[in-house]
């Protein structure tokens, strides 16, 4: 049987402790916070059964923890601990002092709460945030760092370049430039090389691109209308860049068709003294081809041409007598190679460009293959070149000279023509006559020889008695339009010059527009057809090279 | 209420907006067509391109003026159901308030039909261009905000009347009183009653969580929640006591934390009812501040790289 004298301690509003004693007796005391431990704990730290005393064999008193729980003795965790006056034993918010036992008691306990109660009051939701706005959410302070960082990133940085140009030459070798991201969209073809460094067409900040960036390296690029007066009421203030727009893919850049039918559509209004017909579309509004012939040299010494309507039939006088017909007889041609079969490129060779033929000459097209050689044959035969009258008749001249100084017989030839004595004015004379004799049985015949392909006029002269007629033949029908030979390869010649039946030079047979449009359709798609705008034929630009 | 609340919206002064809305996006359409007609390849730089970016920008203002006349009228066009769940906490009072003769919910409406016109005219004005530039950017956030208020629009549809359902009488204070008191009773019955059912109801009360972070508010979900498992466990828990484990008071403490746990449902549900209806508005009007200075930047570096 164990006495214990439990001296409850209050401590009063001043913290003056207050002592009230009780007895409790029993085998063990138990401490706990159930109702039925004597040393009852009220407070939810404390296990139901927590601890109890209890003698030892020896006669001494221990505390043992029960189940799970623990003591703290004198700062020290513990289950179990023979009980000394002095100790101080905390379980829970209780400390329990173990004071000497007085007269009658086996062991005195003092019992005090010295730690606050332990909160058990509710704690849901009290401590947590309920709304967003509790969580310290702002939105406005959202959209301000939002805000600042986009003005940083994306205005001021890229802004930055325009105001020193060794920070745009510095940023232009970034892996990601400055001002990248105000840029619509990545430049065409060789503008490609200024992608990094904006500065080099956008010059100054809020001024449009000057027509002089373009113009300084398109040098060759010239202005539509030659004529100033017309070329300021046809495009106005217009610049470059209102055609030209890059960072919006390469058709954006190259051209835009339309652009042209602004003023085609209507030219009478841009210059109503204009010869041009209205254009609105290659398949529906385009007008007839015309076919555009050299004039002649005027008295400023410039080239004219003028323009046919196609269906007016005009025809080229060029000088040449030419029979297409006969040169491309399907049973062949005679040629010192025996009968052989022509074909238009033994004649016509596409020049560099693809586009045009490369200009024809009696060496390289009519004297291929030993074809008009230009034979003499009275009184001994020879060649003469193919050059002017004159040209011809030194050659005669020079032959037949040789011819009597070397055969002095061959004077015979002067005497028979009834030819004085023998000094040099006699011998000139001869010369210059069989020179003429023979030009004029051999060479400048009227259909034969040189008048086989050229017109030739007796002119009243001693030294060169004949003149031949200058050609005129024409190498650009349609000068305002670039037709592409090359890329119709695939074509015979034929199929659009119609010229197996030709026997003169004079017939003209350029295709007339509709055999273009057999496979060219204008801007909107059909079936089978080339989509074909403006630029598909014509160029803007004049060539400022030629 | 919900479906009288969509009609006003939607429906405000006989679809006043909605015809307005129809005709300007018409004539955007028309406008972009015009210079198709022709062939012109359509981007923000054309002349129709021009005047559908500054149509678009016109109406960003306006958008956002709504923010400024949502202060200036006060209440909230969904504020009718507020008052009606009595909540008190950021509740403002309704009132259908006038300003300059303009009503709430008409600029609503008309903040509605802008918002779906802007959309058609910023898509045609970008000309179907798009790219890792700050052009791009201001559309994107544009169609971020347009998302987040979609949402927005939605949520004010149909979840007040949830509110209501929810939550009766009670407002979520009223909730956590009787959660409180709950909690007191279980307590001081669980004093006298094992450690093991103790420990249970003391982790009820004192861990038991309404609310939270962003996704405990948004989820209405407590991981684990203490009062569940300790509703779980106590009735297997108590079969194992014998008869003088109180079992008539174990019983009551049943009941008590079914009570409880109901509650906490409840009140857990209020909280993610309304985080679900005002969430949104933390995404929707800083990312229309940010779509503001995304276009201060678009429409400067425009003229500035001219």
């Amino acid at each position: 049987m164990i006495s214990c004298l439990l001296i409850h301690v209050s401590r009063t509003s001043q913290g003056l402790p207050v002592r009230q004693a009780g007895v409790i007796a029993g085998e063990t005391i138990q401490i706990g916070r159930g109702a039925a431990c004597p040393v009852h704990l009220p407070d939810h730290r404390v296990a139901l059964h927590h601890a109890s005393v209890r003698r030892a064999d020896d006669g001494s008193l221990h505390m043992d923890a029960a189940g799970e729980a623990m003591l703290k003795i004198d700062g020290i965790i513990a289950r179990s601990v023979a009980l000394q006056p002095g100790m101080r034993i905390e379980i829970g918010p209780y400390v329990l002092g173990v004071e000497t036992a007085p007269a009658g008691h086996d062991i005195a306990l003092s019992m005090e709460k010295v730690h606050a109660p332990d909160g058990h009051e509710t704690a849901v939701g009290l401590k947590q945030p309920v709304t967003l706005e509790a969580l310290g959410f702002s939105k406005r302070t959202l959209g301000a760092v939002l805000a600042v960082c986009i003005l940083l990133v994306f205005l001021l940085l890229p802004m930055l370049p325009g105001a020193s140009q060794a920070l745009d030459k510095w940023q232009a070798d970034l892996p990601v430039t400055l001002n990248g991201s105000w840029s619509p969209g990545s430049l065409t073809g060789g503008h490609a090389l200024f992608e990094a460094k904006c500065s080099t067409c956008h010059k100054r900040p809020f001024q449009a691109v000057a027509d002089e960036v373009c113009t300084g390296c398109h040098t060759q690029a010239g202005k539509h209308l030659s004529n100033e007066t017309l070329h300021k009421r046809a495009f106005g203030s217009m610049r470059c860049t209102d055609c030209h727009a890059d960072h919006k893919s390469r058709a954006k850049l190259r051209h835009d068709a339309e652009k042209c039918v602004a003023c085609h559509g209507d030219i009478k209004r841009i210059n109503p003294d204009s010869k041009l017909a209205d254009v609105h579309d290659f398949a529906t509004g385009h007008p007839a081809f015309h076919i555009t012939l050299p004039e002649g040299v005027d008295a400023d010494g410039v080239e004219r041409v003028v323009r046919f309507r196609q269906q007016d039939k005009p025809v080229e006088r060029s000088a040449l007598k030419y029979s297409h017909k006969i040169h491309l007889d399907k049973a062949g041609i005679s040629s010192p190679e025996g009968d052989t079969v022509m074909q238009c490129r033994d004649c016509h060779r596409l020049d560099a460009s693809g586009k045009h033929f490369a200009a024809m000459t009696m060496e390289k097209t009519c004297q291929q293959s030993a074809c008009h050689a230009l034979n003499f044959t009275e009184p001994v035969e020879g060649i003469v070149p193919h050059g002017s009258e004159r040209a011809v008749m030194s050659r005669l001249r020079e032959f037949y000279g040789r011819w009597l100084a070397d055969v002095p017989e061959n004077r015979a030839q002067c005497e028979a023509a009834g030819a004085p004595a023998n000094s040099v004015r006699a011998t000139l004379d001869c010369v210059n006559d069989l020179a003429r004799r023979n030009g004029a049985a051999t060479l400048f015949r009227k259909n034969a020889e040189c008048g086989e392909c050229h017109e030739i006029t007796p002119v009243a002269s001693t030294n060169v008695p004949w003149k031949v007629t200058p050609l005129r033949t024409n190498h650009d029908w349609q000068p305002g339009a670039v037709f592409p030979h090359a890329k119709h390869g695939a074509m015979g010649c034929t199929a659009c010059h119609d010229k197996m039946n030709s026997e003169k030079s004079a017939d003209i047979a350029m295709p007339a527009i509709d055999k273009c449009r057999e496979c060219h359709i204008g801007k909107d798609h059909a079936r089978g057809k080339l989509i074909s705008t403006c630029e598909s034929c014509h160029r803007f630009h004049r060539d400022e090279r030629k | 209420m919900n479906g009288m609340q969509g009609a006003t919206l939607l429906k405000y002064r006989g679809h006043r907006y909605l015809k307005v809305t129809s005709a300007l996006v018409l004539l955007a359409v028309a406008a972009y067509l015009l210079p198709g007609r022709t062939g012109d390849e359509a981007y923000g730089g054309t002349v129709s391109g021009y005047l559908l970016g500054i149509a678009a920008t016109l109406i960003v203002l306006i958008l956002m003026l709504y923010g400024v006349a949502r202060r200036r009228i006060g209440g909230t066009p969904v504020a009718q159901a507020d008052t009606e769940n009595k909540v008190g906490r950021g509740k403002r009072p309704f009132r259908m308030g006038r300003l300059e003769g303009a009503t709430l919910q008409g600029w609503l409406s008309a903040h509605i039909y802008l918002g779906i016109l802007l959309l058609v005219l910023a898509t045609l004005h970008t000309g179907f261009h798009f790219g890792w530039n700050v052009h791009t950017l201001s559309y994107v956030l544009m169609l971020l905000v347009m998302v987040s208020g979609v949402y927005g629009l939605n949520a004010y549809l149909s979840y007040p009347t949830l509110i209501t359902l929810n939550m009766g009488d009670d407002t979520l204070d009223d909730l956590f009183l009787k959660i409180a008191e709950l909690d007191e009773l279980a307590m001081a019955c669980a004093l006298e009653l094992p450690d093991e059912v103790h420990a249970l109801v003391q982790q009820a009360c004192r861990e038991t969580r309404v609310g939270g972070n962003l996704w405990q508010q948004l989820s209405g979900e407590q991981r684990d929640c203490p009062t569940r498992y300790a509703v779980q466990q106590l009735p297997a828990l108590s079969a194992t006591y014998g008869r003088n484990d109180q079992p008539k008071m174990i019983r009551e403490l049943y009941a008590m934390l079914l009570r409880k746990e109901k509650l906490v449902q409840r009140a857990r549900a209020d909280v993610m009812l309304r985080a679900r209806m005002t969430c949104w508005l933390f995404l929707h009007a800083p990312l229309g501040i940010a779509l503001l200075a995304a276009l201060t930047a678009h429409i400067v570096s425009i003229f500035f790289y001219w």
